[in-house]
């Protein structure tokens, strides 16, 4: 029953049946939380904007991810083995992340034109901090007597990082690209507030300024299943290649 | 002393990037719009520090406030999670789920449930802070295996002596990295939130500053809190290593 719950798509069903079920019967204002029926009718009312959005910020997010995963789990490679490196760019790299990013939305729009790039750029900025650190901390997490034995069979530093510190580090790593595509998530729908015109970020501003509170609804499912299918993706991919640890 | 020297090559690279800005800025003569140098900025925030002083207040107190209510409310329920396993399973489907959706996706129902007052702000903060705090929790109050819990128990331990002096112990490592997550994401979701509607506040300051197209006060006002977010984090970091002193 847990691990029922525990899955997404259990908790979601669950969920699904308590709204519908309680929401009218203890009268809750449309305001505050419409019914899943009315939720299901405006989301039918408006599919293909919908489709058509929902697509556009998928791709924003996954390109800005894959960005970020690959550079940021280069610059950890990097500072894992060049400590000075790593304390003198590192606090830099945290300060750059306590920066309401989005903040910058607006300058990156100037920068990049109002396109597909710039939001591309904003996800790959949230993305590149939690790989960085994820990657660092997994491959130092590396058992120096494992190491030391794989030096004493004459092996090359590649060899050590490929077959040795790179495995033991993939669990961490997991994690990193995990907090990794959330975040771009919530880069892409912001990036799409400063004057772009597809996308669940604007249809999301759109909501807004009209009081539609059936449609902000529709937008908070539609984000929360786009997360959980990207998550999930990247948790299945991960089980693929990490096939010695659950999870 | 040992704290000075070990931000020391930080605050060195922070000093070289400036420098390497300005003169960077000098010698290819990016116009203000694209990039200001940092003497532009200073010199801005010279000119508004009143305006964006009194809004760093707001924004400060938002954050804070949101960072407490969500870190209690989360404490709170990952504690009665424990002590009552019937309430962890009927609410998991809410955490799976709610945890799946960008917070960002949650700003406008915050905007028309609260108004653009301060509330709108903390109840997004909190929102954001509660759910990594509570899952970080959770898993920590988790961590003691059933041996230790059957050790105090045969002592004669009930329910709380052994949420006391076990569990919650145990659990402060992980209490404390969710924390520290959520300090930066509440600072996040309030700017984001007073973007798309406030009163006052550096998000507000920003938004409105790039409507006017005032881009040197938007990036005075980004680096006014990006000072605030990194003091902010800096005295978390500083409770840290008091909470949790033997680590």
């Amino acid at each position: 029953m847990t691990r029922l719950l525990r899955s997404p798509a259990g908790a979601c069903a669950m969920l699904a049946l308590a709204w519908f079920v309680l929401v009218p019967l203890l009268r809750v204002p449309p305001l505050i939380l419409p019914s899943l029926p009315a939720i299901l009718r405006d989301a039918f009312s408006v599919w293909p904007a919908l489709l058509a959005g929902f697509l556009i910020t998928m791709l924003e997010t996954v390109l800005g991810f894959l960005l970020g995963a690959g550079l940021g789990f280069g610059a950890g490679a990097a500072f894992a083995y060049a400590g000075w490196l790593e304390r003198a760019m590192l606090p830099l790299f945290v300060a750059s992340q306590t920066v309401p990013v989005i903040a910058f939305g607006a300058i990156v729009v100037i920068w990049f034109g109002n396109t597909l790039f710039a939001k591309i750029m904003i996800a790959f900025y949230l993305t590149f901090l939690p790989v960085t650190v994820a990657t660092i901390r997994g491959l130092q997490s590396c058992d120096p007597e494992r190491l030391d034995l794989m030096r004493g069979f004459g092996s090359s530093a590649w060899q050590r990082f490929v077959k040795l510190a790179l495995p033991s580090a993939a669990p961490v790593i997991m994690v990193g690209l995990k907090i990794g595509i959330a975040l771009s998530l919530i880069g892409a729908i912001v990036g799409e507030w400063f004057g772009a015109t597809v996308g669940l970020g604007v249809m999301l501003l759109q909501s807004l300024y009209f009081e539609q509170t059936a449609r902000v609804w529709v937008l908070i499912i539609a984000c929360g299943g786009m997360g959980a299918t990207l998550t999930g993706a990247i948790s299945l991919t991960g089980r693929r290649f990490i096939w010695w640890r659950p999870g | 002393m040992k704290m000075l020297i070990s931000i020391l090559p930080a605050c060195g690279a922070i000093v070289v990037l400036l420098v390497l800005w300005q003169m960077a800025i000098s010698f290819f003569g990016v116009p203000d719009y694209i990039l200001p140098g940092p003497t532009a900025i200073a010199d801005s925030m010279g000119h508004s520090w009143r305006m964006l002083g009194s809004s760093l207040v707001v924004t400060v107190e938002e954050a804070l406030l949101g960072f407490f209510v969500g870190a209690v409310i989360a404490i709170f329920l990952a504690i009665l999670m424990v002590l009552a396993p019937a309430i962890e399973v009927a609410s998991l489907p809410i955490v799976v789920a709610l945890n799946s959706v960008p917070p960002v996706a949650f700003v406008p129902l915050a905007l028309i449930w609260f108004g653009l007052g301060i509330w709108s702000k903390i109840g997004i903060a909190a929102l954001s802070v509660n759910l990594v705090v509570l899952l970080n929790t959770l898993g920590g109050l988790k961590t003691p295996d059933s041996a230790a819990v059957d050790l105090l128990r045969s002592y004669g331990a009930g329910r709380f002596g052994v949420l006391w002096r076990l569990r919650l112990p145990a659990a402060m490592p992980a209490l404390v990295t969710g924390l520290r997550i959520g300090l930066p994401r509440s600072t996040i979701a309030v700017i984001v939130a007073e973007m798309l509607g406030a009163y006052t506040g550096i998000g507000q300051i920003i938004y409105q500053s790039t409507a006017q197209v005032d881009y040197l006060t938007v990036w005075a006002a980004i680096f006014v809190a990006v000072v605030a977010s990194l003091v902010l984090y800096g005295i978390l970091v500083a409770i840290d290593r008091k909470l949790v002193w033997w680590s």
